[in-house]
């Protein structure tokens, strides 16, 4: 890395107090099975917003 | 006999364009016209997978010119220059002049005459509102094809160093303390975390998100309820959560001064002044309007009676300066036509916004650094279906027919950050908001807690999947494009 300013650059946030999702969490994430029932899901909420919203 | 022109071909314009001309029918002796400088069409959410190499850009445009010779759409490859509301000393019509900037006819100008006006010009990219921003200064953008593919290249690079085991810093946000399009970066940065994890270079790197939010998770809409197992929890918390686990660091309330060669200048809320070294850069710029100018039939310049100092169009939207406290959902527009002018509309990008949807906030030096709304896919493509249902019925009705309605704040909207492009290992955090200009009067939250949600997973990412193969086939006008909402 160049040596321009200080690498620290400011005022960064702290997010040490955010939630960390667990491995479960992880794992559901990326499930085969139940991401396909969000998947559907998400496109009823989505078709839901076109019908009641637009 | 009504000629309908359109400005601007991105989602609000085309989707006019493509309704109007099914509605009227492709043999009716209306017209409809399109003007646009682009001679081609971009699916822009997908310019985020271009700016990380994972799309090309012949994955995100076509041409134009077919689809409208197929669907008896009159294209101009020319740019709108001033509007004749009024008409001028030769014609009442109203009209608008253009400069061409192709089909042979570059630098040339026309004035063409209208019945109806959709003013759907999108945004002027104001990268010369910070000095040294944007791809002919110092930092790169994803804001059309072309950009994004540059930042491509420059990542690969990056990507190249970090191999080779230099620390690289990567800065991905906005360049001035009054943009928009959070979201596109918030999308982005996760997307440049997973290629440096792909490369297995992610140890070397520092990731930082430089934002004008006031607290993550705002995104340009004062952020968000949500409801999960019993709790209503916030966008910042989900959000937040995200930049914790993906080791993402985030500089929030800031407002970039200037970009220098590897460096970034910025000042925060609290008024301090800071700097920061990078060696990638993604910085968003302010969004203006495209600075059409109007005149009366006599040539007497009406400029500001049609657009406000932003350079936007102003609508039907209450647009009196009063205090955040006492904003209410009702000042947005509804039928996005311009005041005094029953034949002209102003959708998408391009029309005027009464004020924020975020608070207003300012540094202790009185710097102006919070998000402008933003007014996504969604929303741009129902407006441009409302003025074009609006003028349908005027045409074949009379002048007088009601005109329809589509406000922000009944309107909801989908906002799909993905992160990675594989149909197994891609991820997303996906939002939806309803509406997306929040109504604390009919909602205790501002919004409906059963459309507003957030999830983080790999079904986000087929979403996004579909939704680029689903709006580019819509915007190419193939079979039963028109049952896909916009």
């Amino acid at each position: 890395m160049t040596d321009k300013t200080p690498a620290a650059g400011g005022p960064v946030a702290d997010l040490s107090t955010a939630p960390l999702p667990t491995e479960d969490t992880l794992r559901k994430r990326r499930s085969i099975p139940l991401q396909l029932a969000r998947f559907a899901a998400y496109n009823a909420r989505i078709m839901r917003m076109v019908i009641k919203g637009h | 006999m009504a000629d309908v022109v359109i400005l601007g071909a991105g989602i609000s314009g085309h989707t006019a364009a493509l309704h109007l001309r099914r509605k009227l029918g492709r043999g009716s002796e209306h017209t409809v016209t399109v003007v646009s400088p682009n001679s081609k069409w971009n699916w822009i959410p997908s310019n985020i997978w271009v700016g990380v190499g994972k799309m090309g850009k012949p994955d995100v445009v076509f041409p134009l010119e077919p689809v409208y010779r197929k669907k008896g759409i009159g294209f101009r490859q020319a740019k709108a220059v001033a509007l004749w509301p009024e008409g001028d000393a030769d014609d009442p019509r109203g009209a608008v002049d253009v400069e061409y900037t192709g089909q042979g006819r570059a630098g040339t100008t026309e004035r063409i005459r209208y019945d109806y006006l959709v003013n759907a010009t999108g945004p002027k990219l104001r990268f010369e509102a910070t000095p040294g921003l944007g791809p002919d200064g110092h930092s790169l953008s994803v804001c059309t094809a072309d950009h994004a593919t540059e930042a491509a290249r420059s990542l690969t690079e990056t990507i190249e160093r970090l191999r080779a085991g230099e620390e690289q810093t990567l800065v991905v946000g906005m360049g001035h303390g009054t943009c928009t399009c959070e979201g596109a970066a918030f999308e982005y940065v996760f997307n440049v975390d997973h290629e440096l994890r792909e490369a297995g270079v992610r140890d070397r790197a520092r990731l930082v998100y430089l934002t004008n939010e006031e607290r993550l998770g705002d995104f340009g809409v004062d952020g968000m309820t949500f409801e999960e197992q019993g709790f209503q929890t916030s966008s910042e918390m989900w959000t937040a959560s995200l930049f914790r686990e993906r080791g993402v660091e985030a500089i929030l309330g800031a407002h970039v001064t200037k970009v220098e060669e590897g460096v970034v200048h910025y000042e925060t809320l609290d008024g301090e002044f800071h700097a920061l070294a990078f060696d990638f850069a993604m910085l968003l710029p302010p969004f203006g309007g495209v600075g059409l100018a109007a005149y009366d039939a006599e040539g007497g310049d009406i400029t500001d009676r049609l657009f406000a100092p932003s350079g936007f169009m102003k609508v039907d939207a209450d647009y009196t300066a009063k205090p955040y406290e006492e904003w209410r959902a009702q000042d947005w527009p509804e039928t996005y036509q311009t005041p005094g002018y029953d034949n002209i509309f102003a959708v998408g990008i391009a029309f005027a916004p009464p004020h924020q949807i975020s608070r207003p906030r300012t540094s202790a030096n009185g710097t102006p650094i919070a998000p402008a709304p933003p007014r996504t896919g969604m929303p741009s493509g129902v407006m441009g279906k409302t003025a074009a249902m609006t003028i349908y019925d005027r045409i074949k009705h009379g002048a007088h027919a009601e005109a329809h309605r589509a406000s922000m704040a009944h309107m909801g909207a989908a906002c799909v950050a993905s992160a990675g492009a594989d149909l197994r290992t891609g991820s997303a955090a996906a939002m939806t908001m309803m509406p997306v200009v929040p109504d604390y009067a009919r909602y205790p939250t501002g919004r409906d807690l059963a459309a507003t949600r957030g999830e983080i997973g790999l079904s986000g990412h087929w979403v996004k999947l579909m939704l680029h193969h689903l709006f580019l086939h819509k915007a190419k006008a193939r079979l039963g494009w028109q049952f896909i909402p916009e």
